[in-house]
């Protein structure tokens, strides 16, 4: 199922994170059924931990991994709803969530994918979106007032 | 009368010249005294409204016979004295074509029969007829056929109405004949183009290779083509409903009645990636003409993998402009270097159609159709299909390998109007400009492959080689289903 150079690429990916100040991630084999997945906690500038899990596809590096905020579960806005039942958002750059209720964030959109972006990099904006989320419940404004969508760079 | 009658001969030239709508040096006009035709010098005065001209003359239908499927049928029509067929009818009769010399035929078929001399006995239900008489090859004129033995043979069609003229299509060395001046005859029948996305850009792409000769092609697209679609679209309102992919096919085949074409509907996906890979390993060059980046790249991919050339086109928003990208594999920049070095030009696309506006719109937050004109697309799909010419004729001993030296840049820019709000909306006017960037002109624009790119280049050994890593030892973390301590996401 998985070529050589993919596999190479997901070792590649989980060195970089370690290399990169980012150890609180790890790029997980799991040799039950062959599928790989990278997840860890974030820490937030006020100390709040978020569980987030990012699931490779077979197509890795060529399609665009999701990413879930799996802790804490459900994830709740500002109003006490739960982030999840919003679904796409825009407003709070959010995509479809998982079956099981975790917000999917909505990091790189599908036609701005591209096999050049690394997993460190897509941690770092689930990083910059949380705390955006955390402004928003500390103000009630939509998450995407804090965080634009973002010009595309290389 | 005499034969030698210098009145007889004089009409004789004057109704050849019209038949051949040539100049002549008599003409014909009406004598109202004698209340007949006669012929006159070309300087005469007579009134000009009783001279008889071309389109005067101009009385029979014409019908058109496929030599190559007359010959084909040959053996049939000696054995059995006739042969049936089908012919297109156009504009009430006047034009009848056969079938077979396309794919397309007319709403309104006539049923015909060609008959030789005698065999026409169970034939009176046909619309159309067409008596073969064998004739001396002295007597011979090119619109006279040569049978596969060598007999040559003159037509005489008829309906119940009148005579029909006669003519033989010998289509392929007619077609040839036409491209010989500037391409050399059957150089690209043996070239195989490989076209993905056949919207309007692609579509016309695909048309203008046929006509150069291109002789091979397979055809990749998932839509079928719309109403709205026809606004620019080759395929016509007769076609709607259709596969895209078969429309263009016959449009090909209308322009190249020889070209193998191959249909593929197809949604270009990981799932397809298979399909896609074995195409393009048969393909002397792809072209791909999707407006979406994960297509694109999959496309740039496979191509890379297969060491195919590949050419990209496509239209900016509302077509105010395009570009055009060649791959040449691990010697030019790749589209993946392309999206790295200029991510937004690489993400600016037309949105052509409410399909492609929910792809992009990813959201809640809706995404406007903004298709452009035609005419604002052509030139980018001519840009295409010659950067595409260029590439099949480079190993080829043609006048038009020129061009390799003009078309030495991987990306071309064209722009249809300063479009407001983009970094081209100050560019002056065409009167104003001699050497600054103006609308209506093709910039060829160099950029260096990245030696980076995980796609052509060293992407991976090369952060090995920063990290120290052994990519042949390559392992992660091992987690057995449900090791995680966290909980993960379910899919339905």
């Amino acid at each position: 199922m998985w070529t050589t150079e993919q596999r190479q690429r997901l070792y590649v990916e989980h060195e970089t994170l370690q290399r990169e100040g980012f150890t609180q991630f790890s790029v997980y084999h799991n040799k039950d059924n062959d599928t790989y997945y990278a997840s860890g906690y974030a820490t937030s500038n006020s100390g709040r931990r978020y569980g987030l899990y990012i699931t490779i596809p077979s197509n890795y590096p060529h399609a665009r991994p999701m990413m879930y905020v799996t802790d804490p579960l459900p994830l709740l806005m500002s109003d006490g709803r739960r982030l999840a039942a919003l679904g796409l958002s825009h407003y709070m750059h959010t995509l479809e969530p998982s079956s099981n209720g975790m917000v999917q964030i909505c990091h790189w959109r599908e036609a701005r994918w591209h096999s050049g972006i690394m997993l460190f990099k897509v941690f770092l904006k689930g990083h910059l979106w949380i705390e955006a989320y955390e402004q928003h419940l500390a103000t009630g404004r939509n998450l995407s007032e804090f965080v634009g969508t973002m010009a595309e760079t290389a | 009368m005499s034969t030698n009658d210098p009145q007889q001969q004089m009409i004789r030239d004057a109704m050849q010249a019209i038949a051949q709508r040539k100049p002549g040096k008599t003409k014909l006009v009406y004598d109202k005294t004698k209340r007949t035709i006669v012929a006159v010098a070309e300087g005469s005065q007579t009134p000009r409204a009783l001279n008889i001209t071309a389109d005067d003359a101009d009385m029979f239908a014409v019908a058109t016979v496929s030599s190559v499927w007359l010959r084909q049928n040959w053996p049939q029509l000696l054995a059995e004295g006739n042969v049936r067929c089908q012919f297109s009818s156009w504009d009430d009769g006047d034009a009848l074509t056969q079938c077979n010399l396309g794919p397309l035929p007319s709403a309104s078929v006539a049923q015909a029969a060609i008959i030789l001399a005698g065999g026409g006995a169970s034939v009176d239900d046909v619309t159309l007829r067409i008596d073969l008489k064998p004739i001396k090859e002295a007597e011979a004129t090119p619109s006279d056929f040569v049978a596969p033995d060598g007999t040559w043979y003159r037509a005489s069609g008829s309906n119940s109405e009148q005579s029909v003229s006669t003519i033989f299509a010998d289509v392929q060395p007619e077609l040839a004949t036409r491209r010989s001046g500037i391409l050399e005859t059957t150089i690209l029948a043996d070239k195989s183009v490989l076209l993905i996305g056949l919207g309007t850009g692609g579509a016309h792409a695909a048309l203008e290779l046929a006509k150069c000769g291109v002789g091979r092609f397979a055809l990749v697209d998932r839509d079928r083509l719309s109403v709205g679609n026809v606004v620019r679209h080759p395929g016509g309102i007769s076609q709607v409903g259709r596969f895209k992919v078969r429309v263009v096919r016959d449009l090909i085949l209308e322009k190249n009645p020889d070209a193998a074409v191959t249909t593929h509907v197809l949604d270009l996906n990981f799932a397809s990636k298979e399909e896609l890979k074995k195409l393009i390993a048969e393909s002397s060059i792809v072209v791909c003409g999707t407006d979406n980046r994960p297509s694109k790249l999959l496309v740039n991919q496979l191509c890379i993998e297969a060491n195919v050339s590949a050419i990209y086109g496509g239209a900016f928003r509302r077509a105010f402009g395009g570009q055009v990208l060649r791959v040449r594999p691990k010697v030019s920049p790749c589209h993946q270097c392309f999206v790295a070095a200029m991510p937004d030009e690489a993400s600016d696309v037309e949105i052509s159609s409410s399909s492609d506006a929910a792809d992009i719109a990813y959201s809640d937050l809706p995404v406007a159709v903004e298709p452009g004109l035609s005419l604002d697309v052509l030139p980018i799909a001519n840009m295409v299909a010659k950067l595409a010419l260029t590439e099949l004729l480079k190993d080829k001993p043609t006048t038009l390998r020129a061009l390799e030296r003009d078309y030495d840049a991987p990306w071309y820019l064209w722009l249809n109007r300063p479009e407001p709000a983009t970094p081209y909306s100050d560019w002056p006017p065409l009167s104003e400009s001699s050497d600054e960037m103006t609308i209506n002109r093709w910039y060829g624009i160099y950029f260096d492959r990245d030696s980076e790119c995980p796609v052509c280049g060293n992407f991976l050994s090369n952060i090995a080689a920063n990290y120290g890593l052994n990519l042949d030892n390559f392992s992660v973390p091992q987690s057995a289903a449900g090791a995680t301590s966290m909980p993960v996401p379910t899919e339905d």
